[in-house]
């Protein structure tokens, strides 16, 4: 299954869990860091919302690139 | 001219209760007087919405609705219970529309605002343009969550709308103060604890057949077998609450002889009375020494309101069926009351109906909350 497909599944059954691990997946795999930025921010997001501790990290990621 | 005939009402239910009249129909029948009603009574005074215990656990956050307004009632992260408007401040989307528990922050459905369980607006993704969450025309500290004036006393979550109000201490001293023995931990029963009654009839009527004990011999015959009228007291506090009290309260015993433990430290009094107000404008209220309750009511409409009923023990704990057995008790009280406040409610579409009388020496307690309703409304036209 391509990530695109994976990422559409798991917003289809709203499973916020597995959105953090993929948006972050499409993050870490796009050369483009205005696209990676989208996609850390997706993550965050849903992270942010369940209280999953990588909140922070990707909160860091997002800052060092000023985008929060 | 309508409106001197008006006023002239009002004065005539401030009167003295030998000659004082009830509340004219159009309180209860016409949705002007209704909408006049929100602002005068229920949005400046402290309103009940609900329990504290409907939000058991920190983070629990429970969309309510208010007279039409969107509420959301939460527990935040310091265990602090608080009601905000349940809406995001970016497009006024609804931010909650069920019952769930927030582990993180509330995220809007629309597009993703984030808010602290306090209120705080925490973030706004892609406000900035895609990837860029931050924009220097959106200031976070100043786009939090609006949050209602709320305060908890007796489980209950009182909420004051219009800011307007003296803070519920001052305001309900008294009760405090006469209750305060049961200032002690409240168990909710649980989910066998509490009831909701769907009532075809203002608000108001729901109040004034509480707080009399006038029509326990005719509508509760099996209430007054034990719990009698002569027994009773009448409770009135201008301009705060009113109700009745029992001078003997039965306790219910098991076939075992088993009975519901005691709340902590009670005087003589309480070991054999037990007390039952409306604490003005909308909930009501009863202390035994073994249990109490709540009653919130919910005024969904001029003709229609939904009794949220909440029984509660002095222990975490009590006998199963004992507290089964309570609870259907109860219930078989409240609704041997439907047919009076649904049947009051009717009759006031007859226009002959002129506010009728007061007994002098029994309607105390209702006229006691018709001249706190008569001087709101006095006093918010006079504005
Ligand atoms: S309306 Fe809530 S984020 Fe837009
Ligand atoms: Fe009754």
């Amino acid at each position: 299954m391509t990530l695109e497909q994976a990422l559409l599944d798991a917003h289809a059954r709203h499973d916020a869990p597995a959105l953090v691990g993929l948006y972050t997946q499409a993050a870490d795999v796009t050369a483009d860091n205005q696209a990676a930025c989208f996609y850390l921010t997706q993550a965050y997001v849903y992270a942010l919302e369940q209280g999953d501790p990588t909140a922070t990290a990707l909160y860091d990621r997002l800052s060092s690139q000023g985008r929060v | 001219m309508a409106k001197d005939a008006v006023s002239d009402m009002l004065g005539a239910v401030q009167q003295p209760i030998e000659h004082a009249r009830g509340l004219a129909n159009a309180h209860y029948t016409d949705p002007a007087h209704f909408a006049e009603e929100k602002n005068a009574v229920l949005f400046s005074s402290w309103a009940g919405l609900a329990v504290a215990s409907d939000v058991p656990h920190v983070g629990d956050a429970k969309p309510l609705t208010f007279l039409g307004i969107p509420l959301l009632l939460i527990r935040d992260r310091t265990g602090q219970v608080r009601v905000f408007q349940n809406i995001c401040r970016h497009r006024g989307m609804i931010l909650v529309s069920e019952p769930k528990n927030i582990q993180g922050a509330i995220r809007c459905p629309y597009h993703s605002w984030c808010y602290g369980t306090d209120g705080a607006l925490v973030s706004t993704p892609h406000v900035g343009g895609p990837g860029h969450n931050t924009h220097e025309a959106i200031d976070k500290s100043t786009l939090g969550l609006s949050e209602v004036r709320s305060h908890v006393w007796f489980d209950t979550v009182f909420i004051n709308i219009d800011g307007t109000a003296r803070p519920f201490e001052d305001v309900h001293a008294n009760l405090i103060a006469r209750w305060s023995i049961f200032d002690q931990p409240l168990h909710h029963g649980g989910a066998d604890s509490r009831f909701v009654l769907d009532v075809q009839t203002n608000w108001k009527l729901a109040v004034e057949n509480y707080c009399e004990s006038y029509h326990l011999p005719w509508v509760h015959p099996g209430l007054n077998s034990y719990s009698r009228l002569e027994d009773h007291y009448n409770i009135t506090e201008q301009g705060c609450y009113s109700g009745q009290g029992t001078l003997v309260y039965r306790q219910l015993t098991g076939e075992e002889g088993q009975v519901f433990p005691d709340f902590e430290g009670l005087s003589d009094h309480w070991i054999s009375g037990g007390e039952y107000v409306a604490i003005y404008p909308n909930v009501l209220l009863g202390v035994q020494r073994d249990h109490a309750f709540v009653i919130v009511l919910e005024p969904v409409s001029l003709d229609q309101t939904c009794e949220h009923v909440h029984l509660y023990y002095a222990a975490p704990a009590v006998d199963d069926s004992l507290r089964a057995r309570n609870a259907a008790q109860w219930r078989d009280v409240f609704e041997e009351d439907i047919f009076v406040v649904e049947g009051m409610y009717k009759g006031r579409s007859a226009p002959a109906f002129d506010g009728g009388r007061f007994s002098p020496v029994m309607d105390g307690p209702t006229h006691c909350f018709h001249d706190w309703v008569a001087g709101r409304i006095a006093a918010h036209r006079a504005r």
